[in-house]
């Protein structure tokens, strides 16, 4: 095997793509026909009810993140990781089909992960305390960073004057490494375990427990720059940073465990008519006797080129948003399982998002034997704004 | 400017940038914490989950303009309410409306919320200019306490995730754990890796039982509970010397979830990594009803956290088939067993909880004392010598160590008041 890698290489030739497969994912129950459809009878299989292309050789345990490529490199790839202590990586090749690459293993299950800017390695966190940098070339993984807690956000943070990692932990702290030392740079304490993070040059956002967040400027160095209000009243689950029209990150949504989403801008021209929240992911929105069930809200995503924001909650639906005209464009058929992650790709062309357990109805609805799926969906269309009246 | 009708009916789709006029100048949900604002007109039309959305005065902002005056406090409110049926915030309380359809954002509809009949009395017109006045402060006390109410009845029927923090007009309220659900599956993983699934279920259902009890606690909303709740929304942090159950506990629990926290969470050392691991005395609880039948009905014992306040409490937290589910209705009864079951007096990890878990039912036991002020006046105290005198015996102390008076307090069928021991009973004296 290794000596087919060097000549190959790992994104050359697709001849040696199916062999790939079988000895890469040898652990995974099907190694996959293609990916082209759906697998198996599509009429009632409520597992893809919105008859998306179904990801390749998905991993063995629920998804825990999932990241598309950046723009500097040709082609999308996706890399996935999962409770099952393992990133794989998938090409998605222009007519949709999806063909496993390789992936690299943790001792704990990986909960988050995320692309260099220049698309050569992929930085993986885990349970196991400790973050890899995977050299996708190569396919060699060597740990660049270590926590005393579990590591539940990572982002690479690429400024004029530095480089570097930045590892969020459930041991409170926030730290920022130069990938060639075992010391970080920086690490800053933080009042609670991290729960989410963005990353969004100079702007980074930090979601903690017990409600606490904390924005931080990354120019010349990181430095907190405002500790938030929550605007949310329960445990927040997950953030994402949106941009202005210029490009420039100017607020965040933050989604929390009560199906409600809180679009917040940093410094806005009038904060109380600005800043606004909004629930989504519960059930029987017109019957107001039963009660509603609210579920949470476990990721957000923004279209690159659009503006407009995913959201997927452990209803097992996503829903597509408008912010800026405050309106919801689109919300899917709901899924058996909940949905765990999203993103989109460079362009906006591809919309994947991952149907896996999210352990929130706790042990008893885990079945381990339930396959998980990750989708991938054409969203050049669905998630255009929706036009201004004025 | 001609009046918007589609205003009037809740469905104008420019809102604030609508040409036509939005009259406004109803009043405004409660709840509102009054140091914010002054002098304000609040409409109801802010609320609906919309949130951050406040309506201040319009005399004091430029233009037409509704400005409002800080974001963060407004949603609270509106959030309890069953308004609000848009997906997007300002939506009318008359209803909700179809989540799945693409609808539009609305600005309006302080209409239907003066339907609701509460513009009354959520009134703050009446207010000083930033003062606040006193006559009102007790309305809006009543109302930020039934927006709570209406919180815990939503959370507790919505099947939402239970082990979440929770906040009123910017007050995290005490009694709250915030519990991922990756921490928590984590914690599954690690213990079926050691094949102690056991101590996770125990570890679980107690925080389970404890957030129902907080839960209906908050609901029910008794005098003690209200006091406390009070004092903590309004800045002062819970009272230990309290004599209400309410505030006790939620300090107790609170105290010792923190620490539970700092511990657990931030610690490299493998003892104090978070996990359900149990001590001794708290695993080995087979038949926790049993044993606090041989205290007495009126108290099942105190210093037996764990296990018999698993027993009152819910029945369910003892059988490891137990649903978790945060959307199941409680079965617990509120008034006793809810002071068993929040007393946090569990401890998921080794004994070095155990002293913190002690002190804080030593507060709780002397809240059941609370007829005598003696008990109720002195939790710390007791609490530290609760926890010394516990520390290094686990959960039973040896009989040897207590006295003659406390050894017949364990023997008497009940206890009475005023002499309950502060040190837990002696292993052999359980009927287990």
């Amino acid at each position: 095997l290794s000596s087919v890698r060097q000549r190959f290489g790992l994104f050359g030739i697709r001849a040696t793509v199916c062999w790939l497969q079988l000895t890469l994912f040898g652990t995974s129950s099907g190694f996959g026909t293609g990916g082209t459809g759906v697998f198996g009878s599509t009429t009632t299989d409520s597992h893809n009810p919105m008859k998306d292309v179904e990801v390749t050789s998905p991993p063995d345990d629920s998804i825990s993140c999932l990241a598309f490529s950046p723009p500097t490199m040709p082609g999308n790839f996706l890399i996935g990781g999962s409770w099952a202590n393992d990133v794989r990586c998938w090409e998605v090749q222009d007519n949709g089909q999806t063909v496993p690459k390789a992936q690299q293993m943790h001792t704990g299950p990986v909960l988050d992960a995320c692309w260099s800017d220049d698309g050569s390695k992929v930085f993986t966190a885990s349970c196991d305390k400790t973050a890899k940098m995977w050299d996708l070339n190569s396919n060699q993984a060597m740990q660049i960073a270590q926590h005393d807690g579990p590591i539940k956000a990572i982002h690479w943070i690429k400024a004029p004057n530095y480089s570097c990692i930045m590892t969020g932990s459930w041991d409170k702290t926030l730290k920022f490494w130069d990938t060639r030392s075992p010391n970080p740079m920086m690490s800053l304490q933080m009042p609670e375990r991290c729960y989410c993070a963005d990353v969004v040059y100079p702007m980074a956002v930090v979601a903690t427990a017990e409600r606490g967040l904390i924005v931080y400027q990354l120019e010349n160095q990181p430095s907190e720059f405002r500790r938030i209000d929550s605007p949310l009243k329960h445990q927040h689950r997950c953030v994402a940073i949106f941009k202005d029209k210029q490009n420039k990150p100017t607020g965040f949504a933050l989604g929390s465990i009560e199906g409600r989403v809180a679009i917040h801008y940093i410094n806005p021209p009038n904060p109380a008519k600005d800043n606004f929240t909004f629930k989504c992911h519960r059930s029987n929105g017109t019957n107001t006797t039963t009660p509603q069930d609210i579920y949470a809200v476990n990721a957000i995503s923004f279209h690159p080129v659009h503006g407009t924001l995913a959201t997927v909650g452990s209803d097992g639906r996503f829903s597509f948003w408008d912010k800026d005209a405050r309106t919801k464009l689109k919300t899917s058929e709901q899924l058996d399982q909940p949905i765990t992650a999203c993103c989109f790709n460079h362009n906006g062309n591809i919309f994947a998002y991952a149907s896996s357990y999210d352990w929130s109805k706790g042990h008893e609805y885990y079945n381990p034997q339930k396959k998980n799926y990750i989708f991938l969906r054409n969203a050049a269309e669905e998630l255009k704004p929706r036009n201004k009246k004025w | 400017m001609p009046v918007c009708s589609f205003f009037l009916q809740g469905r104008c789709r420019y809102g604030d940038k609508c040409w036509n006029e939005h009259p406004r100048g109803g009043t405004r949900g409660g709840g509102y914490n009054d140091n914010r604002s002054s002098g304000q007109q609040q409409s109801r039309g802010g609320g609906g989950g919309f949130g951050n959305r406040v309506w201040v005065n319009p005399s004091q902002q430029k233009g037409a303009y509704i400005q409002p005056s800080s974001f963060s406090s407004h949603g609270s409110d509106d959030w309890g309410r069953g308004g609000g049926g848009s997906d997007w915030g300002r939506g009318g309380g008359g209803g909700r409306r179809d989540n799945l359809k693409s609808s539009e954002f609305s600005f309006s509809s302080q209409n239907k919320f003066s339907a609701l009949g509460t513009s009354n009395t959520f009134d703050r017109g009446g207010r000083g200019g930033g003062s606040g006045g006193v006559s009102a402060g007790d309305e809006d006390d009543d109302k930020k306490l039934e927006i709570i109410q209406m919180d815990m009845d939503i959370w507790e029927s919505s099947g939402q995730w239970g082990f979440s923090c929770y906040s009123s007009f910017k007050t995290p309220l005490s009694g709250f754990t915030d519990l991922s659900p990756e921490e928590l599956r984590l914690e599954y993983y690690s213990t079926r890796a050691s094949g102690d699934l056991q101590g996770y279920l125990n570890g679980v259902n107690q925080l389970l039982s404890q957030w129902k009890n907080r839960v209906q606690e908050l609901k029910i909303m008794n005098p003690a509970t209200r006091a406390a709740l009070l004092a903590e929304l309004n800045g002062a942090a819970p009272q230990a010397s309290s004599v209400s159950f309410g505030s006790t506990t939620g300090s107790g629990f609170g105290s010792s979830m923190s620490s539970f926290g700092n511990k657990d969470f931030g610690a490299p050392a493998q003892a104090r990594s978070f996990s359900f691991a149990s001590s001794p005395g708290f695993g080995s609880s087979a038949a926790p009803s049993s044993s606090s039948s041989g205290f007495g009905n009126t108290l099942a014992a105190p210093t037996q956290p764990p296990s018999g306040f698993g027993g009152s409490s819910a029945p369910s937290s003892t059988s490891a088939a137990s649903s978790f589910s945060f959307a199941a209705a409680s079965t617990d009864k509120p008034a006793a067993a809810s002071g068993f079951g929040s007393a946090s007096g569990f401890s998921f990890s080794s004994t070095a909880n155990a002293g913190g878990g002690f002190g804080a039912t030593a507060g709780s036991s002397s809240a059941f004392g609370q007829t005598s002020g003696g008990f109720g006046a002195t939790p710390a105290a007791a609490a530290g010598a609760g926890s010394a005198a516990e520390a290094s015996d686990g959960l039973f102390s040896p009989e040897s160590k207590l006295t003659q008076d406390e050894l017949n307090q364990f023997k008497a069928k009940r206890f009475t008041l005023g002499q309950i021991p502060l040190k837990p009973p002696p292993a052999n004296m359980l009927m287990v």
